[in-house]
């Protein structure tokens, strides 16, 4: 029967011995280890704190652990073995889907890095923001002559910004526990202006059509 | 009847057809209701008594729709855990009275529906409904049935999943979970395929609209994205029929359609038409105006897809965002699963088949795929299988009104459930002890724009200067789709409780005072039932022992036999003429009893006629050898 136990994650299950190949769930016996107050989310699907990750890998470890711990698996047990498991499931959920986001995953990292957060700094690199207020007057220009070719390259352009930007963000993820403040600020613009790109693209899929009104 | 089992039922609670199945070792499988050659779909409407409250449901009630029509009750899914203030359409479009149940409190507002003198809250409605499929598979099944798993459109709302819940309660069933229907459909359609693939599931009802995206594999359906409309459906094809129609009585001949009546016999001709024209290029439609006039037309096709096309063009954006959302091109779903009623209009299949770019699967039959897969939930839940398990999600952002009336988001629409987000709330006044937290779901900006859940007021915080408290509140969205909420203080620890006063819903105790009623109700049903079930058995009995004393009788000395000619022939009058179910049974034990000395003898001539047939076959078996 599964149990219940509460302490940091063991290597081991202490219930039947056999070796914990996933993390918070014995394979075997369906003991459910709850999330130990220190662990991140990288800990909790049992990854290397990293920002190159192998999304496939990613994908399969969630999908192992998410079948073994869902809510499904503890129907018709004890309450408190259903709400441990409603509970480990929703955080297991949030987990990847931090990680499985390439940029969610790099602002996840500088939160562990104890980086600055949005709210902390909303600043983007140098001139970014006159740059993207001339790209809107452009788009604007553009759409209201409907220069289709125009349009084109204007988002050609701004995805090879982002492009850019992103290349940045991934060259430095992965030494972010080593950085000084400095450095950590500098990220922090990154991921800052990668908001700014990608509302100028959602800007430029919406077309009259999809626009629509959003129901309810 | 028997003792409780350990099945769970699974329902398809629809807008116009609802469903029960269940499911075992060998599949899932829909449950018949109970006449010769019944329809596995039972019509969801419920005829309402106005005097005497007692309700009909199911074809019966439909029959007399346009007889009795305003206390006959239809698309009551539009109604679920709407407000009063909400359901202006409705309100205009359904012939029967829509009221407002309850307004005591501030911001609440909660539909009712009124019938004679008394008001039914649609959960009470839908669970009339849920009471017929519960005895459909109690006769079926032969045992007490009182766990089910319900599925509803994967986008309804917490108030509107609620409401189902409700209903569940009130019928007399705990309802152990709450599936999305085309998430029910992927399951029964992907229950026999190994293979991995990616699908999007077309789910067009009779009311409502959804599209699902989800992966298959490895036993696991996982749902990336969703999207839709809960007030968009078969419906509305049918009144745009109607508003045609309507309009061309009022120029042919000076007349308004007013009367429930007509409403009515228009809507069963605008139903009728639409199902013509799936078939056919055009329809011919006739119906009596007054005494002397008759409006007559023939509808074409193309100018009946003319009327629709805009509604479908709504489904077709809903599923491009429910594409972008999943981060998926079209060229990327491997299947489009066509489900409900409302796609074998051939253009929802033509626009459908057009944006996925592909030939949509309409292989299986699209009403009644969500029953089969509510019943193989039901079968997992109940530890029937192991290997197969659903991950949804949530269709709607949730999150909380912010000063302003700006709307804080805690959890995005599309993230997989269970879920959950907290949020550190503070008091404003020196020892405040309560702290009100008004809580929406929907995907705009202002609060008002959204739909409002109810307000969540935390109770028993310890009090303590302004702003020193820290009250941890967390937001967790179950396997359901359902809110629950939580609070603790960060210094004391101390749980606060949590007050839930819902916008469109009905409180703890109100539900609780309707399942009382509805026991009340049921009592008189289950008499009914039970005279029906102890007639029948004493119907069997009869046979039996008819046939018993025919073959059998001459064994038995002539006064016996006698006897019990004359005693079967009392019991078959009194069952006839009896309705103390009590009684009848009482009168059927005592003629059994008196039929073991023939029961016996026959046990021991037909044990005889084995020995003899044996005795028989051994020795053509000797001879053979």
């Amino acid at each position: 029967m599964p149990g219940l136990r509460t302490m940091t994650l063991p290597s081991k299950c202490l219930n039947c011995d056999v070796e914990l190949s996933i993390p918070i769930v014995c394979g075997g016996c369906h003991t459910l280890y709850p999330i130990p107050q220190t662990a991140n989310y990288f800990d909790l699907l049992g990854l290397p704190q990293q920002f190159d990750l192998d999304g496939e890998k990613l994908s399969d470890t969630y999908r192992a652990i998410a079948r073994n711990i869902h809510p499904d698996r503890f129907a018709g047990q004890a309450t408190e073995m259903d709400l441990l498991a409603t509970k480990l499931s929703a955080q297991v959920n949030e987990a990847w889907r931090v990680l499985k986001d390439p940029v969610r995953r790099a602002e996840y990292l500088l939160e562990l890095a104890n980086g600055p957060s949005a709210a902390d700094c909303r600043e983007v690199p140098g001139d970014l923001l006159a740059r993207v207020m001339m790209l809107r007057e452009d788009l604007e220009e553009a759409r209201d002559q409907s220069d289709e070719q125009t349009l084109t390259s204007l988002r050609c352009s701004i995805q090879d910004e982002r492009d850019h930007a992103f290349d940045n963000i991934a060259k430095r993820a992965n030494d972010l526990s080593l950085a000084n403040d400095t450095e950590k600020k500098a990220f922090r613009q990154l991921l800052n202006s990668i908001k700014y790109f990608d509302s100028l693209l959602a800007d430029f899929a919406s077309d009259p059509l999809s626009q629509g009104n959003p129901q309810q | 009847m028997a003792k409780a089992s350990d099945t769970i039922i699974g329902i398809d609670l629809g807008t116009t057809n609802s469903l029960v199945a269940c499911a075992d070792e060998a599949g899932p499988r829909l449950l018949p209701g109970p006449d010769d050659g019944a329809d596995f779909l039972l019509p969801s409407v419920v005829h309402i008594d106005p005097m005497s409250s007692q309700a009909t449901v199911g074809a019966q009630a439909r029959a007399q729709a346009i007889e009795k029509s305003t206390d006959t009750i239809y698309s009551v899914k539009r109604l679920m855990g709407r407000g009063f203030d909400e359901l202006a359409i409705e309100r205009e479009r359904l012939p029967y009275k829509i009221v407002s149940f309850s307004k005591s409190e501030e911001n609440r507002d909660v539909a009712a529906i009124e019938v004679g003198s008394n008001r039914f809250t649609p959960p009470e409605v839908s669970a009339m409904i849920l009471r017929e499929l519960k005895s459909r598979a109690e006769a079926q099944l032969g045992q007490r049935i009182d766990r089910a798993v319900i599925t509803v459109p994967a986008q309804f709302d917490d108030a509107q999943r609620q409401a189902t819940r409700d209903a569940g309660k009130i019928a007399g069933l705990e309802v152990v979970r709450i599936i999305n229907e085309p998430t029910a459909a992927a399951l029964a359609y992907g229950l026999d395929r190994g293979e991995r693939s990616m699908i999007a599931v077309y789910d067009f009802g009779g009311g409502t609209f959804d599209i699902s995206i989800l992966r298959l594999g490895d036993g696991m359906f996982e749902v990336y994205a969703t999207n839709g409309d809960t007030h968009l459906g078969g419906d509305d094809f049918d009144q745009k029929l109607i508003e045609l129609f309507t309009s061309e009585i009022h120029e042919q001949f000076g007349v308004d359609i007013s009367s429930a009546k007509i409403k009515q016999q228009l809507r069963t001709l605008a139903e009728n038409t639409k199902q013509r024209l799936g078939e056919h290029d055009q329809a011919h439609v006739e119906i009596a105006i007054g005494e002397d006039d008759q409006y007559k037309r023939t509808v074409k096709r193309d100018e009946f897809e003319e009327m629709i096309k805009p509604l479908i063009e709504r489904t077709i954006e809903s599923c491009s965002r429910a594409l972008k959302s999943a981060e998926l091109n079209p060229s990327q779903i491997d299947q489009v699963v066509m489900v409900g009623g409302s796609t074998r209009v051939p253009l929802v299949r033509k626009l459908v088949g057009e944006v996925f770019q592909c030939k949509p699967y309409t292989a299986i039959n699209p009403e009644h795929v969500v029953a089969l897969g509510a019943a193989v939930q039901a079968n997992i839940l109940a530890g029937g299988r192991h290997d197969l398990l659903l991950l949804d999600v949530t269709p709607l952002s949730l999150g909380i009104e912010t000063l302003g009336g700006a709307i804080g988001k805690l959890i995005p629409a599309n993230v997989r459930i269970p879920c959950q987000a907290t949020e550190t709330f503070t008091t404003f006044q020196d020892g405040q002890t309560k702290v009100k937290i008004s809580v929406l779901q929907g995907e705009r900006e202002l609060a008002k724009d959204c739909r409002s859940l109810g307000v969540f007021e935390l109770q028993g915080i310890p009090p303590m200067p302004a702003g020193i408290p820290k009250i941890d509140v967390t937001f967790l969205i179950d396997q359901n789709g359902v809110l629950n909420v939580s609070a603790k203080e960060q210094r004391s620890g101390q749980v606060a409780s949590v007050q839930i006063i819902p916008s469109h819903g009905l409180t703890q105790d109100e539900v609780l005072r309707m399942t009382n009623d509805a026991v009340t109700y049921a009592h008189e049903d289950m008499t009914a039932h039970h005279l029906i079930d102890v007639k029948t058995t004493t119907e069997f009995d009869l046979n039996k022992a008819n046939k018993m004393l025919e073959k059998f009788g001459s064994l038995l000395n002539p006064q016996t036999q006698a006897q019990l000619i004359r005693a079967a022939a009392d019991l078959r009058e009194f069952a006839k003429e009896s309705d103390d179910p009590v009684a009848i049974n009482q009168q059927r034990e005592k003629f059994n009893h008196m039929t073991i000395p023939l029961a016996e003898l026959a046990v021991a001539a037909s044990l005889q006629i084995d020995q003899e047939d044996a005795h028989k076959q051994t020795e053509v078996a000797s001879d053979e050898t």
